[in-house]
């Protein structure tokens, strides 16, 4: 079975349909690239999946459930992380204290062990802990640690946040153009951390991006938007050498 | 300058960072253990008022500092707690139970503000706050079979196992004594995910909610616990007073609270006390400044609130980070001392987003 699936998803802001009747399914253990030109409905399919916005018709199942209509706050619960295309960290506070914040979903502690700190807190604390550092092992965050969010360059902040929704250990992780504000170098390194998520860890990636060789070196399948419409699905050269995606591209 | 190895995750756990740390706290604390051996009578009651105020202001810091909502009705919660334990107290209940009650009464109060609060913020909530102290205000007024209207209400002696907890000495330590308790339950707070949860909520609402945090839930409880920390300072502040009437708990209350926060310096638990500091020290200081100016200025009306006015905005355009930020530079030019540079404190375009009133 899919772990997850959507079914003819639709929506719309006023009279712009933003999304209209995409389906598609998402296999356990790939990577799967959704590109299109811009204004396509990318970010708006990320935006449904993750909650934030309410479909107006469609279905959304993830790992066997029924997640059309859940709150926002339980999505990653359920093992579904995301980042953001201009980078939605916790600016005034350290990267170490982003990524705790990342935990957050294991928590078991409640407001009044928390306002006593009692030992099955810093226990918790400390299991926390020791999941970041795992994170922060694995990309390579070690020397910005205590650093303050507002402080860092763009490209660290992309890293800081991927490595945050690390921390809620999802199942399924939403990367919003993950390359966008790189430069070649570090774009290079995201392609090999994507293979470590995806191949270390086991966890499923989708992604929105417009690097297209990064689209290519990194993912099984490549879903192609335009207009808020579905236009192909497939194989990255596949998509890529499909007439429509090419008229959507580059026009007639 | 101390560099410090970390060995251990429960050094970045832990209260105290290292030996350094413990040593001037406990010093702090011992010197104001035995200060009312050298104190009179007059500056005990001052040190108490501010202690007190700090433990309203630790309350305020966690919502405005911590969680991003700011509040100019918090002269209400003062008041809420305030004469619910003044009214346990003159029914006979013991003196800790009736801090526990206006405690928690307060908190449910302010829980039940939180819910129309949930979807304002910046200066909408603040005006929203603003009411509902308006509100209380008029209730303490026209309820007079409780409140005692604008007469106002006596408060029963502050006794404990037939301690007369109301003379200065005894009732400095336990203003302390509740202080230093506030203070580590919110150093807890903010420790734990609990806390982390308000900072999310503080820094982005969108992020916060996708990391499985509940924001509406975030928000309520912060509500509640500020309101709670504020009501435990309102039923030691009946003592202080010792005869409640609605003009002690005004807007002008409610301003002087946020002013605390914010010239302390927002989101920084050190800068509840500074504030309070500050705050206590005020009113001595405008009276002197009365003493000086021509009467023709002296006499002017709503000369306090405008100071007040003046500080406030003062600190928001000069020094953001309220006297805590200014410390703390003061802190790293002796750390460094020859090598201090000012361009280490140079603005950067990031604020609070709380100062941002979004």
């Amino acid at each position: 079975m899919s772990l997850f699936v959507a079914e003819d998803i639709s929506i719309s802001f006023g009279g712009i349909k933003a999304v209209q009747d995409v389906s598609f399914t998402v296999e356990g253990g790939e990577v799967f690239s959704i590109v299109g030109p811009n204004g396509a409905g990318k970010t708006t399919i990320f935006n449904l999946i993750s909650r934030i916005y309410d479909v107006d018709q469609g279905t959304l199942t993830f790992d066997g459930q029924d997640i059309t209509r859940v709150p926002t706050y339980v999505v990653p619960e359920m093992g579904i992380a995301r980042t953001f295309q201009n980078t939605e960290l916790f600016d005034q506070e350290t990267v170490l204290k982003n990524l705790l914040i990342g935990c957050h979903v294991h928590r078991q502690s409640n407001f009044f062990s928390d306002l006593l700190f009692l030992p099955s807190v810093r226990r918790q604390e400390l299991a926390f802990r020791q999941r970041v550092e795992d994170v922060i092992d694995l990309l390579d965050l070690q020397r910005y640690r205590d650093q303050v969010i507002a402080n860092l360059p763009y490209g660290v902040r992309k890293m800081v946040e991927v490595a945050r929704a690390l921390c809620v250990q999802p199942k399924l992780l939403l990367l919003d153009e993950p390359s966008s504000g790189l430069n070649p170098e570090e774009t290079e390194d995201l392609s090999f951390w994507l293979e470590d998520i995806n191949g270390d860890l086991g966890i499923t990636i989708v992604m929105v991006e417009h690097d297209m060789n990064l689209v290519a070196l990194a993912s099984d399948r490549v879903m192609a938007l335009a207009d808020g419409a579905l236009v192909a699905i497939g194989t990255p050269s596949e998509v890529q050498n499909h007439p429509e995606v090419l008229r959507a591209y580059l026009g007639d | 300058m101390r560099f410090i190895r970390k060995t251990h995750y429960a050094q970045d756990i832990n209260l105290f960072r290292h030996r350094g740390d413990v040593f001037w706290y406990g010093l702090l604390v011992a010197l104001l253990l035995v200060a009312p051996a050298g104190l009179d009578r007059f500056y005990l009651g001052e040190f108490a008022q501010v202690f007190i105020y700090a433990i309203a202001g630790i309350g305020l810091m966690l919502l405005v500092g911590f969680t991003g909502l700011v509040s100019l009705g918090h002269a209400a919660f003062l008041a809420v707690g305030a004469y619910t334990h003044a009214y346990l107290m003159n029914l006979g209940v013991p003196l800790p139970v009736a801090l526990a009650c206006a405690t928690v009464f307060s908190a449910v109060i302010g829980g039940l503000v939180g819910i129309p609060a949930l979807r304002m913020t910046g200066i909408y909530l603040a005006v929203a706050t603003l009411a509902f102290a308006v509100i209380v205000e008029q209730v303490l007024t026209h309820w007079v079979s409780v409140t005692g209207g604008f007469r106002g209400m006596a408060v029963a002696r502050a006794e404990l196992f037939g301690m007369d907890l109301g003379r200065p000495a005894p009732f400095y330590y336990l203003c302390l004594l509740v202080l230093i308790g506030c203070m580590f339950a919110a150093m807890n707070l903010l420790r734990s995910p609990t806390g982390r949860a308000m900072v999310a909520v503080r820094d982005s609402e969108t992020s916060a909610q996708s990391m499985g945090i509940h924001i509406n839930r975030t928000k309520g409880l912060a509500f509640a616990v500020s309101a709670a920390f504020t009501g435990l300072a309102g039923g030691l502040f009946a003592h202080r007073i010792g005869y409640l009437a609605p003009d002690a708990f005004t807007l002008l209350t409610s301003i002087q609270l946020l002013l605390m926060v914010v010239v302390g310096g927002l989101g920084s638990l050190h800068g509840v006390v500074f504030g309070a500091i500050f705050i206590g020290l005020l009113p001595q200081g405008i009276a002197i400044f009365r003493d000086v100016v021509p009467p023709a200025v002296a006499q002017l009306p709503g000369l306090e609130p405008g100071i007040f006015g003046l500080i406030l905005i003062g600190f928001l355009i000069y020094e953001p980070l309220g006297i805590y930020g200014r410390w703390l530079k003061i802190r790293l030019f002796f750390e460094e001392f020859p090598l201090y540079r000012k361009a280490t404190h140079k603005r950067q375009k990031s604020f609070l987003k709380t100062e941002r009133l979004r």
